[in-house]
């Protein structure tokens, strides 16, 4: 007994001794000592306190802070400037590595020589990639930002990925860039519209400022309705119709199909959570618990830079008579068999969506659009003709116009390589269509007409994910997408209008013990009620209730008390 | 060595005893119950292979079915467009996973094996060392830098094999296998006749603590030929090393990705997901991944489990 | 290792002979690979448990050491996810399953082992065996889809064969009434085979002397099952049951996530610690929230363990864990 006790103290006192050593890793003096100059300068700050007022007081502290960190930040500089000239001196560049989303690259040594050939001058660094794909990137990106991996210096960022943007720039994570935007930024600058830096522009951890290059994308987002033409006409209806009838409406058309197709067939195939926004003219507010929406902001659906019929405010998204409407409906659907019931399991909803899309085994789907998909071989290869019918005009929200960035590690060791790269890369054609379509005469050819036809086998090995490089309207149109595609897309894009509170990020930190238990609270009801698999009679009020133990009246408070703030600016 | 011996011929002879057993009702209700348990845990496999194998078509009509109406290999095609990738993950799985396991099982007995000796001085401590880490740990970051910038896991096999290499549970498994196979009579004699520490473990326990051992490799090469996550941390730029399971895992999560994400992502990205087969290819590559070990086992079974019944007269 | 030879009483030292230290030497050279491997990787990062009483985000020059000492100390604020309506649901499924299963597992399991251990057949009891062991080589995200197979409600076998007898089909992932079975079952059946092995190498490990001195004596099977087999394999039993017990307050967190496949209205009887977490995770990133949850399961589990050790060292001291 008394050798076991022994044995745990010994443990205890060694794992407290690692965790000193580690904490107070490289400074001088022994503990004892230190800790009374602690207690000695907290009681000599009290007594500073007192004296002095509290607001005083601040000020000189933050003025203090400012200073330590200037001097520091100062001496970093030096130390780094010192260190780059010798990198230079020894004629060897340095390396600056950047983490892409969404890639499919199993072969990138042909891009890669080519790229630092080009940039060897331009840039004075040499390239490596990690080719992030679509299901690992949030947890690498996350975990190497974290971690303070200060390999890698470029990273992709967004507002819907898990390094989410505005959170990570607020955290520190994010290098501020205006200081070497005002100096290696200016072709940058002319590449991307000011509305994208506007965009960008945000509270973050070194001040108001821009913490990522803003790609230029689809940056407006519309919500359709994905209308499977072949099939309508076969049961003797219209678009029109469609539209005429509306959501609310559609009983008779499912009922047809049904009747047509088989009992196996099932007309109406929803994302639940999006055909929720579609029809109650709701969007996802920046900032909100990511994986169930609970707030939302109205629209207007005649005119979406206008206010919508609740004013600016922001609204329990599931209290509204929108949404009840809503479910009802869904439900009554879903009772008369017309969505599959594998839609409104978690894990089964998108796989059995993507399934039906494929061969075109739905009348009505739900598709949030972007400018390219009747272009889109691929995406309307489903054996029937398929027409995209708008709900509203394409807006421009918080959430759409942050949807692919690059930010630089604040841990980087190369930040003005780094920054110059993403600068060439936004606004140099030959680069940004190097990184993206490959190498010509091996990854793609151009054919009379100047377009690109990519080469599909190579091509299959060094496919990343064209929105996720950067600026694409600067890359040459494809065969596929035929002459003028970049330049009707811009067009597009530039039309679309920016709603009333466009910018506006909520901060969720103050609520962030509400957010997590409301969010588990709404992946428990929302999906089964979006997709009308419960009955709203009884659920919706217990999810309600629910909703109301969790705090949601804190978090809405604290949503719209930001939201009044922001649009008082 | 006469001690091993004299205990082997014990156990021989014995052998040759019949010792009562159970009435042959009691055998046959007992040959009922495992044997109705052991079909329950091969059907869902048996089923899944032939979903693997259901056409889509097949699927739409009668659901997932034990007959289908129309066969397909559509899920494997898609997966064997992996090529070379698929083989070389292949070759890395076998090669992390022998050399970790035996590394791994080296470490465990050479741990555990002082912990079992009543008369090792620093047993307690040893001993506290390892279980404490059974309930505490530092977290997923934290392990991830020490590793990665202390120790320079990162891009390479190494980073695959250490951080798995040890597990205080084999540790208390293996002592506890140690405590009821081993006599201490054994190792006091071996210490009479002069023999050193690392010959008695290696000539008189080793081979008595067999079925242990056993039991743990299995463990081992089990919990190696089923980890991915290691590669998904430690693997950034070098993915030649990738393992099977990473590789069929990344296809999976980029599968489920897609499908939630498509509408946030674009032209391209809905491209990408109209492309997966994603239905019978989730079964497709559960048959990946198991058929494998489904070869693997009898391996065991015939060469290491075999251990199991060495020392037993029953049977 | 300085401080273990400080450290140690020095009593001992008085009566160590020249080979007993030799010994010593010798075994202490064994431990030390492994003691190495757990400084490294499992001691050097435990400094990450104060992340759990911080507030933990990135300083300048952004470096992890730094973070994690300029970060401002939050106390216990870390810990307020527990303030959730959630957390008696969660922290009752937790441990009724915890509980219901170490002791289902435990029953079961054994009975198994002695089974297979008393066949007459030894090639069926290797089948057996073989068969039983399989599911605990696959994942439960691959177990997931078997349960899927038979219970999707588009074309899982059971709604398919309830649509063709006319009856009503049940959305099983919608109804919560079936799911302390299906979970309890899947739990069963994936790591039966694997505690009945360790139990049935812990059985084929008992002198069988003790056996023949039993028959000897007269006693029938069951008693020999009852006053050799059981008492045989009791070490094996105890240590299994005390390092479940410490992991009463974690979950697997496959079996409550994948297998239900993440469905929202089964939360009722799927949600755990460890899920609820991981959700919470997956809104906020708050790292600190993640390092509380775990030092929290960590501090539970160290004090069940402590405490069923006491309990068995009261006991059968020879048993017990240290």
């Amino acid at each position: 007994m008394k050798k076991n006790l022994l044995s745990i103290i010994l443990a205890v006192i060694a794992v407290i001794a690692i965790v000193f050593c580690f904490v107070f890793n490289g400074q001088k003096g022994d503990l004892e000592q230190k800790v009374k100059d602690l207690e000695s300068q907290i009681e000599t700050l009290k007594a500073d306190a007192a004296k002095v007022a509290e607001d005083a007081a601040k000020a000189a502290e933050d003025a203090a802070k400012a200073a330590e960190e200037a001097a520091k930040a100062a001496e970093e500089e030096a130390a780094r400037k010192a260190e780059e000239e010798a990198a230079k001196a020894a004629q060897e560049l340095p390396t600056i590595t950047i983490m892409f989303h969404g890639s499919n690259v199993s072969d990138d040594s042909a891009v890669l020589a080519k790229v630092n050939e080009y940039i060897a001058d331009k840039v004075g660094a040499k390239l490596e990639v990690i080719w992030g794909t679509w299901g690992d990137f949030d947890e690498k990106a996350v975990n190497a930002l974290t971690s303070v991996d200060k390999d890698v210096d470029i990273v992709f960022t967004c507002s819907w990925s898990a390094d989410e943007y505005n959170s990570y720039a607020k955290k520190g994570y994010f290098l501020k860039l205006d200081d070497l935007i005002e100096q290696y930024g200016a072709d940058l600058k002319a590449a991307i519209p000011e509305s994208l830096m506007q965009a960008a522009t945000i509270d973050g951890a070194e001040g108001k400022g821009i913490y990522a290059v803003n790609g230029f994308k689809d940056t407006a987002t519309q919500n359709t309705w994905d209308v499977n033409v072949t099939l309508l006409n076969e049961l003797g209806y219209t678009v029109d119709d469609l539209k005429a009838k509306g959501f609310f409406g559609w009983d008779e058309i499912f009922a047809k199909a049904k009747e047509v197709k088989g009992d196996s067939f099932y007309p109406f195939l929803v994302e639940p959570m999006v055909a929720e926004r579609m029809v109650t003219n709701s969007i996802i507010v920046a900032g909100d618990a990511g994986s169930t929406n609970l707030l939302s902001l109205y629209l207007n659906p005649e005119d979406v830079s206008a206010d919508g019929a609740y004013g600016n405010k922001l609204l329990n998204k599931f209290a509204t008579d929108e949404y009840k409407a809503f479910a009802n409906q869904m439900h009554k659907y879903y009772d008369a068999g017309y969505i599959d019931p594998a839609l409104s399991v978690a894990e089964t909803s998108n796989d059995a969506r993507t399934n039906h899309q494929k061969d075109a085994s739905y009348l009505i789907g739900t598709q949030s659009y972007a400018f390219g998909y009747e272009y889109s071989a691929d995406v309307l290869a489903r054996g029937a003709e398929i027409q995209f019918v708008p709900c509203t005009d394409p807006y421009v929200d918080t959430t759409a116009s942050q949807g692919a960035m690059m930010a630089i590690n604040s841990a980087s060791e190369h930040p003005e390589e780094a920054f110059k790269f993403l600068a060439l890369l936004n606004s140099d054609p030959v680069l940004m269509t190097l990184m993206n379509y490959g190498v010509e005469g091996i990854h793609y050819t151009l054919n009379d007409d100047g377009l690109v036809v990519f080469n599909a086998d190579a091509r299959a090995t060094y496919s990343p994910w064209t929105n996720g490089v950067g600026n694409v309207t600067i890359l040459p149109d494809t065969a596929d997408e035929g002459k003028g595609f970049r330049e009707s897309f811009k067009a597009y894009y530039a039309g679309a209008k920016g709603i009333p509170s466009l910018g506006f990020v909520f901060d969720n930190t103050p609520v962030e013990n509400e957010m997590a238990a409301l969010g588990n609270v709404a992946a428990q009801y929302a999906l089964a009620l979006d997709c009308g698999a419960v009955d709203p009679e009884t659920e919706l009020p217990a999810f309600l209730s629910a909703l109301d133990a969790a705090g949601m009246q804190a978090y809405l408070d604290e949503a719209n008390a930001q939201l009044e703030a922001y649009l008082a600016k | 060595m006469t001690v091993i011996n004299r205990s082997v011929q014990k156990k021989m002879k014995a052998g040759s005893f019949t010792l009562n057993r159970f009435g042959t009702g009691t055998q046959a209700a007992f040959h009922v119950l495992l044997a109705l348990f052991s079909l329950m845990c091969i059907i869902p496999f048996i089923f899944v292979i032939i979903i693997a194998f259901s056409s889509e078509e097949s699927i739409r009509q009668v659901g997932y079915s034990f007959t289908p109406v129309s066969w397909s290999t559509q899920a494997f095609t898609y997966t064997f467009r992996l090529g070379d990738a698929l083989w070389r993950s292949y070759f890395n799985s076998f090669l992390i996973t022998i050399v970790g396991t035996v590394l791994s099982v080296s470490l465990t007995v050479l741990y555990a094996y002082p912990l079992f000796r009543r008369d090792y001085r620093y047993r307690g401590f040893f001993n506290f060392l390892s279980f404490f880490t059974m309930i505490f740990g530092g977290g997923l970051v934290p392990t991830f830098v020490i590793c990665k910038s202390v120790l320079g896991l990162s891009d390479n096999y190494a980073a695959l094999i250490v951080p798995m290499l040890f597990s205080p549970f084999n540790v208390i498994i293996m002592r506890t296998f140690l405590q009821t196979t081993v006599p201490t009579e054994l190792i006091e004699a071996a210490t009479i006749d002069g023999s050193g520490e690392y010959s008695t473990l290696v000539r008189i326990v080793l081979p008595v603590v067999k079925p242990g051992i056993a039991t743990i490799a299995l463990l081992v090469s089990l919990a190696y030929w089923n980890e991915w996550f290691l590669s998904l941390l430690y693997l950034n730029k070098n993915m030649d090393i990738m393992p099977l399971q990473y590789l069929l895992m990344r296809m999976q999560r980029n599968a489920d990705f897609l499908a939630k994400n498509s509408s946030m992502l674009g032209v391209d990205a809905a491209k990408a997901a109209a492309q997966l087969p994603s239905q019978s290819l989730k079964m497709a590559l559960v048959v990946f991944i198991v058929i494998p070990i489904a070869c693997a086992y009898p391996f065991f079974q015939r060469y290491v489990i075999a251990g199991l019944t060495i020392g037993s007269v029953k049977g | 290792m300085t401080t273990i030879q400080t450290a140690v009483p020095k009593r001992h030292r008085s009566f160590g002979s020249i080979t007993a230290r030799k010994k010593t030497f010798w075994l202490t050279t064994m431990m030390l690979p492994g003691a190495v491997w757990l400084l490294l990787i499992r001691y050097l990062p435990m400094f990450g448990i104060v992340i759990a009483f911080k507030n933990y985000h990135a300083f300048r020059p952004n470096t992890f050491w730094n973070n994690i000492v300029r970060s401002e100390w939050v106390g216990l604020k870390n810990f307020e996810f527990l303030k959730s309506p959630d957390t008696g649901i969660m922290i009752r499924n937790t441990l009724g399953y915890n509980i219901l299963w170490i002791l289902l597992g435990l029953v079961i399991s054994v009975a198994f082992a002695i089974m297979m251990s008393e066949l007459s057949t030894r090639f069926l009891a290797k089948s057996y065996q073989t068969m039983m062991f399989f599911p605990y080589f696959l994942s439960w995200v691959v177990a997931s889809y078997f349960v899927l197979a038979f219970l999707d409600p588009t074309s899982g076998m059971i709604p398919f064969m309830q649509k063709a007898a006319g009856q009503k089909v049940t959305n099983f992932y919608h109804d919560t009434t079936w799911w302390p079975l299906i979970l309890t079952i899947c739990n069963l059946w994936k790591n039966l085979g694997y505690s009945s092995v360790l139990y049935l190498a812990a059985i084929t490990g008992i002198d069988t002397t003790q056996y023949e001195a039993a028959a000897v004596d007269g006693a029938t099977k069951w008693q020999q099952i009852w006053h050799v087999t059981l008492p045989g394999i009791r070490p094996m039993i105890v240590i299994l049951l005390i390092m479940n017990v410490g992991k009463i307050f974690n979950a697997d967190f496959g079996l409550f996530y994948n297998v239900p496949q993440n469905s929202g209205s089964l939360y009722p009887v799927t949600q755990v610690v460890d899920t609820y977490v991981y959700r919470a995770y997956a809104n906020t990133h708050n790292l600190g929230m993640s390092s509380a949850a775990g030092f929290l399961q960590s501090a539970i589990g160290l004090i069940c363990i402590i405490g069923a050790n006491t309990l068995v060292r009261r006991i059968d001291p020879e048993s017990s864990l240290f």
